[in-house]
């Protein structure tokens, strides 16, 4: 064998097992990633399936995702179905079976949080739209629940890499911490919107909304996952009218028309606010996406 | 058509049901909740659905266009036994095209498995029943079973996952309305380089409706499976965010039989017949919402070769045709696609049978469809095709064809691979 295709032989080796040493995490969102960095600091390579542009919901198994995960130490998931239509082609196509579920690489943050809006097991229908069986998966837009993700996936990571637990726990204290903080400010921004009631577009803000004490009057979606049809937007406008809301809010992937119909018909604001961090280059990480999210709404 | 009020109702029916998904006045009723995080669904219960795929169609051919399938020469159908059923034949009217059943879980720490039972008003059908480890080290995985062969893109999608109504021709016409499906292993192997690398190679029975035949007949050898191998690699040299890119490379080689019966002689072959080909899928994701603006380009380039010895004499057989497809899809507007396809079959098609060599003329179709997926279960979609098919001595005939198809699906959300 010559010298030039051992070499080569082993740049592909090298390439193939890069970053040794250090952890290689895949989540599937961006705000999971965001997290992760903070929580794993230098000690982990952290990457992102979904852009903060992409919805999770609709990605295809395409071989980009399949080569991130196949040299994953710990695949980090949302869960409650909102990876459902990709998740497994991936973690089988990359024939990584460290991150297979069931394993201590693969973690499913929604074990610990307060789910919202579970459907009644026995009301349970497609009927019903693109209703997730498990309950709302868009939690991680809530900051509490951030901080019980940054907790979950500091356990997993000391378990992966016990010599540097500490560090993983520490770091997610610190991370709890400020959340905490900032909390009290994010509070006293939103402090003139509490109780008001808004309109979203889809239900990805449920969560958001509770904490900080907003009402969703109704959404622009008639129902989750089918696009806005004239006869809503109709009852949409009138809902508006009759609750006064002053502020529709919604995801950057959806067009706007639907909500500037809406504005223009009863004059509300329409606001259009980052759910995944990295949609924003001021949304760079997961304090940096509240901040924003809470600066649009209050404007 | 005999009765010329039926298109009318047709397309009305058609755009009722697309209409009930479009301006549906949906009651904003609230989502009943509970709160509690207990799931109704428990993990060990296999995954199961069923896919309903039916189609109103109409073809004006003179007698019958999968009749002219058979005839076309170069593909002409030697090779179908008298008493074997085509599945793939379509009634001018309305066709229930299947129901699919499919099982899928984990089996244990090893496997997991999948059984996918098509139905339809003849009968049941397997079409897929495998176990895959999940657990090989070094890229490698292993699949077993009945499967469908993983070369080229399309053949191993099932009908329903199709861009269009009906299978290209070339496939069609090649390996039968089920593609190259079959009892046996595959081996693939994704290779450790900074770009996607995968490599396949599949044993099978060799049972194939039209280019892996074994005949029964004192003259010929009864071959032992299994009787034919494939291999293929996959590349996806790019890496960028919303554009997608894989090619492929294929071939494939195994045991074939012909019995001809021609003015009261009958001749047995026996021999190899083998094909190869490449394809390429390139796949453009907006980002907007419901799939509008998303993008998909895909081609693939067919060619076989036969080449069989008489038994019972001294002649030979051979045989080289080919074919391609293109075909791009473009979503036009929320969960509404436009999709056009151009296909050529026969641009080689040559026979040589007792040393007189036959060239043969090519054939060609054009198709365009509308289809509207009102969620991620159900799609409506309305297709027509206009092709020119090459009918040897009888000259050439122009057949139109129309599509009407739904398609739902209840049970478990799928997930696609690319």
């Amino acid at each position: 064998m010559s010298k030039k295709i051992k070499f080569i032989i082993l740049a592909l080796a090298v390439s193939a097992t890069s970053f040794a040493g250090k952890l290689n995490v895949v989540t599937t969102t961006s705000d999971l990633a965001s997290i992760t960095e903070i929580v794993a600091g230098d000690l982990a390579k952290v990457s992102s399936i979904c852009s903060g542009n992409q919805d999770p919901h609709h990605l295809q198994a395409r071989p980009r995702y399949v080569m991130m995960a196949r040299n994953a130490d710990l695949w980090i998931r949302t869960g409650m179905d909102l990876e459902i239509g990709w998740e497994m082609p991936v973690i089988d196509g990359s024939r990584n079976r460290k991150i297979r579920p069931g394993n201590p690489g693969h973690l499913d943050v929604s074990t610990q949080i307060h789910k919202l809006d579970i459907p009644d097991a026995s009301m349970l229908s497609r009927a019903m739209g693109d209703v997730h069986s498990q309950g709302n998966p868009h939690y991680l837009i809530d900051p509490e629940n951030a901080k019980h993700a940054a907790q979950d996936i500091a356990e997993r990571l000391a378990q992966l890499d016990p010599k540097n637990a500490d560090t993983y726990r520490n770091n997610a204290g610190a991370f709890i911490d400020r959340i905490d903080k900032r909390m009290e400010e994010w509070k006293e921004q939103m402090e003139p919107l509490k109780g008001k009631s808004i309109v979203t577009y889809h239900r990805s803000w449920l969560y958001f909304c509770e904490r900080f004490g907003l009402t969703i009057a109704i959404e622009l979606e008639p129902k989750p996952g089918i696009p806005p049809s004239p006869t809503h937007l109709t009852r949409v406008i009138e809902t508006v009218q009759a609750d006064e809301i002053k502020l529709i809010l919604q995801e950057p992937w959806y067009s706007t028309k639907a909500a500037d119909r809406v504005a223009e018909k009863t004059g509300a604001r329409v606001v259009t606010a980052p759910t995944y961090t990295g949609s924003d280059p001021d949304a760079d990480n997961y304090i940096a996406l509240i901040d924003l999210i809470v600066k649009r709404l209050t404007e | 058509m005999k009765y010329h009020y039926s298109s009318a109702i047709l397309v009305m029916a058609g755009a009722l049901l697309t209409l009930n998904a479009v301006a549906q006045d949906d009651t904003p009723e609230k989502v009943p909740t509970r709160n509690d995080s207990t799931s109704a669904l428990s993990a060990f219960n296999p995954a199961v659905s069923a896919i309903v795929d039916m189609y109103y169609y109409n073809e004006n051919s003179k007698e019958g266009l999968s009749h002219m399938k058979e005839e076309m020469p170069g593909f002409a159908g030697h090779s179908h036994g008298e008493d074997e059923h085509d599945h793939g034949e379509k009634e001018n009217g309305f066709n229930l095209n299947h129901v699919e059943l499919t099982l899928s879980a984990e089996v244990d720490n090893y496997f997991k498995a999948l059984a996918n039972v098509a139905i339809s008003e003849d009968g049941a059908e397997i079409e897929e029943a495998w176990a895959e480890t999940t657990g090989l080290p070094w890229g490698f995985q292993a699949k077993a079973g009945k499967l469908f062969s993983n070369f080229g893109y399309i053949n191993a999608q099932h009908s329903h996952m199709w861009d269009f109504s009906d299978q290209p021709l070339i496939y069609e016409l090649s390996l039968g309305s089920h593609g190259l499906n079959d009892k046996g292993v595959q081996l693939s192997w994704l290779a450790p380089t900074p770009v996607y690398l995968l490599f396949g190679a599949e044993v099978f029975q060799g049972d194939n409706e039209m280019m892996y035949v074994q005949k029964e007949n004192d003259d010929l050898p009864k071959n032992d499976g299994p009787r034919l191998g494939v291999g293929w690699v996959k590349l996806a040299p790019l890496q960028i965010d919303n554009h997608e890119l894989l090619l492929g490379l294929f071939g494939a080689s195994g045991s074939h039989q012909e019995v001809h019966e021609e003015g009261g002689a009958t001749n047995s072959f026996d021999g190899i017949n083998w094909f190869a080909g490449a394809d390429a899928v390139y796949k453009f994701d907006s980002g907007k919402a419901y799939d509008q603006g998303d993008a998909t380009v895909q081609a693939e380039y067919f060619y076989r070769n036969k080449e069989l010895d008489q038994e019972n004499g001294d002649e030979e057989l051979t045989g080289a045709q080919d074919g391609y497809y293109i075909q791009g899809t473009y979503g036009i507007l929320p969960r509404w696609r436009g999709g056009l396809r151009w296909e050529q079959v026969g641009l080689t098609n040559q026979e040589e049978e007792e040393g007189i060599k036959k060239e043969f003329s090519d054939s060609w179709r054009a198709t365009a469809m509308v289809d509207l997926r009102p969620s991620e279960f159900s799609q409506v979609r309305f297709q027509v095709s206009n092709g020119d098919y090459d009918l040897g001595d009888k000259g050439v005939e122009n057949v139109w064809e129309v599509y009407v198809q739904l398609t739902f699906s209840i049970g478990a959300h799928d997930a696609h691979s690319f």
